[in-house]
């Protein structure tokens, strides 16, 4: 038990700094429980009041008497009422507000520490994954630092003292009650997991509706082209007749709880009745004790529910704190190192990379220099290496030691935001914010200088991205919001907003992982001519598919698998009649069918 | 610098309006038994619910005050006594279950067909209605819009209409019980209700703030996770760590606000209801003092009178919850209103498999009025010819082959297979006669085969094998893990340019199609597929009345006619060398390429 609540250490840790109203919070639960166990007797001390004259006869002078006394009960029991109210009021506010500040320092804690894990570390983590161990994990963990020291508190202190009442009252009819509580619990035991395994068989259930909707209505071109959206729409009823099942599976598990604690609750007013009764017959036990019994047991019902709740939430807490832990033992990326300033001169040196856990190397003996303000082209098939070599020199992934250099230093031996504040990657795959198109351009201007600054550069990088002319047909122009990563937007023009966005940054140098990838040719002529322009000696390297965007380059590189199999410059390239010469006269003949020029 | 402006906050929807429960009956219709049964359970259910409290009345007024009173006490009624309540709570249960699984039998089932309907219909619609509408907001029309009703049919009116009579009838008993303590409890309930809406009410805002920032600062987790790699690029870690800070501030303001509320509202409730049976327990006892209530009477009394807040709080409630799913209502019935973009034959004209003939007679479209894609477009295509079509961006080329398929219909013209109008035939039966290879093929998750057959079990594996192989695809499909059975992961991310060029080859072959429309796919693909794509497109073509967007030179050559649209009219029409010879747009666009 110690074991699994070291498990929430961090999270208690974080409550200590609400020691105060923890203390408070903790001080209205015995208050609380012990007036709740009080009021079950002063209902019945009336009713007993009344019935004990009416047993004596009634004449008047008893009769007042007897009112005089009730009205004293009845007032009691509106105060205790009310201290009762007002102590659950500082128990549930003060640690439930308390669980709320845990929750929040604890998702800061995590973002804070997520920002600085090295970018390698989010290939192999699984976005969803990390959603919810942001969201759902940490409100478990909430559940265990509030809810559950509230209910639970509450429960250990009305449950065994009101079995202690009970039993003063009549023993027998104490251990029935009992025994349907222990039931009721065992049930909800055994339950509440199979709830929790069916409800989430019912999510994946609306979760493969969800899916296949969503690529049904991606793709519904191809299924109309073919004639198939009948058939997806039966495929689409099959799924929904196993969420149907699914869901009436759960309900009925849903369903048996209500019954079992429905029973049990009633069972115990049966047995009060045959016992009670019996025993009223031998006894003194009267109709007082007995309605002090059942209401005890009302006063019993939520308390055991909420027992069974976070017996059944605890184990998943647990779970949830490992899976919280796990995010915060991740050591971040080394910071520190060298800060010079960068001019963007990069020197690689026989560089060979492999990424972890893999068998062939992504580049393989790759060396050539680039001076400050010079353009390298890079091209090759996919997956021969040409982003693999510019995340490297953003330090995303760490190569051999002197293998990278920029400015005759290691990037090793930088600290990794010198690199970042010196190369501005535009990659093919732009991830936009939901933010509007100006802000996503400004994402990479520091504070500082757009404090200091105006929108000139925002203004010419979306001119030199050839956005401009999109800005026109878009509604709200550079204030659109693009919605949630840039969905609004074409993927020609996401890629245009990450160009500018790395232009409007500002660096030495530029990096484009063949951002134009989607962009039409006679946009992408645009393009290349106003970055010429725009340019203004940055050092510039470009990875492409289309060579057009590498054709001015000082230096290309066509890479296979890693390897540098042909070098120089277009000329020289087109000249020699390899791959690089074959793939530019199948894009001319490509881009001339498409009418390059001519419209 | 960042402001992350896109979080906006979402408005809410309509009003209650009854008129939805209208056209939501034919989905209901089916399974009216059910309901009908499931407001039987109701009525007994209740008359249950009234039994516990006179057994405990009889039981208190019975043998315990027998015993009390000193008079002998019948063993067997207290039998009796104890089997009855033991009935009245196994039966109560039982009905409750009950209730539970038929409302759920029948809801669910209505909601399992207004989502296959909704479904059908939006497969239905036009490509126009897929342009203006994103495949994410219809995801949610489908799934939770659909949940949505489930309150409405379900849990919704049923309930409502129950908690109703439930108030009525306990009143009734009440009056039966003690007419002057019935009238106090007529005075205090609404005191107590009032109260209850109110904080409920503090609470349900001060939650509904919660929803609204929670869903914000989570959109806004999912980016922050998902755009790390920008984020480090561009050195904004402070930036995102500062705006996620505020929207979890944000969100706990919002918490603590709900904190406070619930508290507030269940202490204030604890109280208003215990200080109401205090006032009960004060008018009964003198009623009890005075002889006219027994001690059962009251006790019967007491019992009932706590069963009477929650369905007047319960009757508040639904009120939000049925305007959730009244606006879910409309957005689905929106769509259910729209017809499909294209009208079908009311009797098709019959097209049977073979060498197909396509013409197309004067065709015009527009996207938008007054701005033409497409100029009368005249241009007949002979059995298994093979006509590549050519010109600058933005000319109508996509455009003109999207109208043999009938994802649109000319706005004049016609467009006729085998001389009869496409808009006559069988739409079923006219696209099982035509394939199209689109530029950006589209690749469903599920396995190879899935996709080479489009999920169709009529075709047989060793088909789409033969497919695969016809075109060329066999080798790297081979080379997978499972072979044909290998998974395709979302948007066949696993798959280069090339090689799904070559399994939209092989879904091609293997519907065995009559005509065959391509939208060659552009140049960046790897030389190594390059080669086989080639060869893959010579079978593919083979003997098929084809349609081809061209985009390699090899391809127009082998063409037996090109054509040249320009701005949406044939300039020109021809066979390679010809169109050469005559030295007009074509001849200029090959220029370049020698």
């Amino acid at each position: 038990m110690f074991a699994t609540f070291r498990r929430f250490r961090r999270a208690f840790g974080l409550l200590r700094a609400h020691r105060g109203a923890v203390f408070l919070g903790a001080l209205g639960i015995p208050v609380s429980a012990a007036l709740t166990l009080w009021m079950p007797a002063l209902v019945a001390d009336g009713v007993g009041v009344v019935q004990e004259i009416g047993a004596a006869g009634g004449e008047a002078a008893g009769r007042g008497e007897g009112l005089a006394r009730l009205t004293w009960i009845v007032l009691t029991l509106a105060g205790v009422a009310l201290a009762e109210a007002l102590a659950k009021y500082l128990a549930r506010e003060r640690l439930v507000t308390a669980s709320r500040y845990v929750e929040t320092r604890l998702k800061d804690d995590l973002m804070a520490h997520l920002v600085r894990l090295p970018a390698a570390w989010f290939d192999r983590a699984r976005t969803g994954d990390l959603i919810s161990r942001l969201t759902q994990d940490v409100e478990l963990v909430r559940f265990v630092v509030g809810p559950a020291l509230l209910h639970g508190g509450l429960a250990l202190l009305i449950v065994p003292g009101g079995f202690v009442r009970m039993a003063q009252i009549s023993v027998p009819m104490a251990l029935v009650t009992l025994a349907c509580s222990a039931a009721m619990l065992g049930a909800m035991a055994v339950l509440m997991p199979r709830i929790g395994r069916m409800s989430r068989l019912v999510q994946e259930a609306i979760g493969a509706i969800s899916q296949r909707a969503a690529e049904d209505f991606a793709g519904v071109r191809v299924l109309m082209n073919f004639a198939r959206t009948d058939a997806q729409a039966g495929t689409m009823r099959t799924l929904g007749e196993e969420y149907l099942q699914r869901n009436l599976r759960l309900t009925r598990f849903r369903a048996a709880i209500d019954l079992f604690v429905h029973t049990f609750r009633n069972l115990v007013v049966v047995g009060v009745v045959v016992l009670g009764a019996a025993a009223a017959t031998r006894s003194s036990l009267g109709a007082s004790d007995l309605l002090e019994f059942v209401l005890l047991m009302q006063a019993m019902v939520w308390p055991l529910i909420s027992m069974g709740w976070i017996l059944a939430t605890f184990h998943r807490a647990v779970a949830a704190a490992e899976r919280i832990e796990e995010v915060f033992e991740t050591p971040p990326e080394p910071s520190g190192g060298a800060r010079p300033v960068l001019r963007g001169q990069v020197t690689v040196q026989d560089l060979t990379f492999r990424y972890p856990g893999q068998e062939h190397p992504a580049l393989a003996g790759v060396s050539f220099a680039l001076e400050p303000g010079a353009k390298l082209g890079l091209v090759g098939p996919v997956g021969s290496g040409k982003s693999t070599l510019l995340a490297l020199l953003l330090r995303l992934y760490d190569p051999p030691a002197g293998t990278v250099r920029v400015d005759g230093h290691d990037v090793l031996d930088l600290d990794p935001a010198v690199l970042r504040a010196t190369f501005a990657l535009a990659p093919q795959d732009p991830f936009l914010f939901s933010d509007t198109i100006a802000g996503n351009v400004r994402f990479g201007v520091s504070a500082t200088e757009a404090a200091a600054g105006d929108d000139l550069e925002v203004l010419a990088a979306v001119e030199a991205s050839a956005l401009d002319r999109d800005l026109e047909q878009i509604q709200g122009g550079l204030e659109a919001v693009v919605g949630e990563r840039g969905i609004t937007l074409s993927g020609g023009q996401k890629q245009r907003v990450s160009l500018a966005r790395a232009l409007a940054a500002n660096r030495a140098a530029l990096v484009l992982d063949d951002t134009l990838s989607a962009v039409d040719y006679s946009t992408e002529t645009t393009i290349l001519d106003r970055l010429r322009r725009a340019r203004r000696g940055r050092t510039m390297i470009v990875a492409s598919h289309r060579l057009t965007a590498v054709e001015d380059s000082d230096l290309i590189l066509v890479l296979d698998q890693g390897r540098v199999v042909e070098r120089g410059t277009h000329r020289e390239l087109v000249q020699r009649g390899g791959w690089y010469a074959e793939m530019w006269r199948r894009q001319q003949e490509h881009q001339a069918l498409e009418g390059g020029g001519e419209s | 610098m960042v402001e992350f402006r896109g979080y906006q906050e979402e408005a809410l929807g309509t009003a209650l309006d009854l008129t939805h429960l209208r056209r939501l009956w034919p989905f209901v219709r089916p399974y009216r038994a059910g309901f009908l049964v499931a407001i039987g359970i109701l009525a007994v259910s209740f008359a249950v619910e009234l039994a516990g409290p006179y057994v405990l009345r009889l039981t208190l007024d019975g043998p315990v005050a027998d015993a009390v009173a000193g008079r002998s006490v019948d063993r067997a009624t207290i039998w009796w006594l104890g089997a009855a309540y033991l009935a009245v709570t196994l039966l109560g249960a039982g009905l409750g279950y009950a209730y539970a699984l038929v409302t759920t039998w029948c809801g669910q089932r209505v909601i399992r067909d207004v989502r296959s309907r909704l479904f059908e219909h939006v497969l239905g619609l036009g490509p126009r209605f897929f342009e203006t509408n994103p495949a994410g907001k219809l995801v949610t029309r489908v799934t939770s819009d659909v949940e949505n009703l489930n309150e409405l049919i379900a849990t919704g009116v049923l309930q409502s209409l129950f908690d109703l009579l439930k108030i009525v009838g306990i009143l009734a008993a009440l009056f039966w019980i003690d007419p002057v303590l019935a009238l106090y409890t007529l005075a205090v309930t609404p005191v107590v209700v009032g109260i209850s809406l109110l904080f409920r009410r503090f609470a349900r805002d001060a939650y509904r703030r919660v929803r609204t920032r929670l869903a914000r600062q989570n959109a806004f987790t999912a980016e922050a996770v998902g755009g790390m790699r920008t984020t480090r690029v561009f050195l904004q870690e402070d930036a995102v760590r500062g705006h996620y800070h505020e929207l979890n501030r944000a969100t706990q303001g919002a918490w603590i606000d709900t904190v406070v509320s619930f508290s507030l509202f269940f202490s204030v409730m604890d109280f208003v209801l215990r200080a109401s049976q205090a006032g009960i327990l004060w008018f009964g006892g003198q009623h009890l003092l005075e002889g006219t209530l027994s001690v059962g009477a009251f006790g019967q009394f007491w019992l009932l009178y706590n069963k009477l807040t929650d369905p007047i709080r319960e009757l508040g409630e639904k009120y939000n919850v049925l305007q959730s799913a009244f606006s879910s209502s409309e957005r689905i019935f929106q769509i259910l209103d729209r017809p499909p973009d294209l009208r079908l034959p009311a009797a098709p004209r019959p097209t049977a498999k073979g060498p197909a003939a396509l013409r197309f007679e004067h065709v015009w479209f527009a996207y938008r009025e007054g701005m033409p894609v497409l100029q009368d477009i005249d241009l007949a295509i002979a059995q298994g010819q093979v006509v590549a079509v050519v010109g600058p961006t933005g000319a109508g080329k996509t455009t003109l082959l999207s109208l043999l398929s009938r994802l649109r219909d000319p706005d004049s013209g016609r467009v006729l297979l085998d001389g009869v109008d496409l808009r006559d035939l069988d739409l079923t039966a006219l696209r099982r006669r035509i394939a199209v290879v689109q530029q950006d093929v589209f690749l469903f998750t599920g396995t190879v085969l899935d996709n080479v057959r489009l999920f169709d079990p009529a075709i047989p594996e060793a088909k789409a094998e033969a497919a695969l192989r016809a075109v060329g695809a066999w080798e790297f499909v081979q080379r997978l893990p499972d072979g044909l059975h290998a998974k395709v992961e979302e948007r066949g991310a696993t798959f280069s340019q090339g090689e799904r060029q070559l399994l939209s080859f092989a879904r091609a072959i293997a519907h065995d199609p009559d005509v065959l429309i391509l939208d060659e796919a552009t140049a960046n693909i790897d030389t190594a597929s390059e080669a086989r794509i080639q060869e893959g497109l010579r079978v593919l073509l083979q003997g098929r009345t084809s349609l081809v967007v061209a985009h390699r030179l090899s391809t127009v050559q082998r063409a037996d006619r090109i054509v040249v649209l320009q701005r949406g009219r044939i300039v020109e029409d021809g066979d390679h060398a010809s169109l050469l010879a005559r030295g007009g747009l074509y001849a200029r666009m090959l220029h370049r390429v020698g």
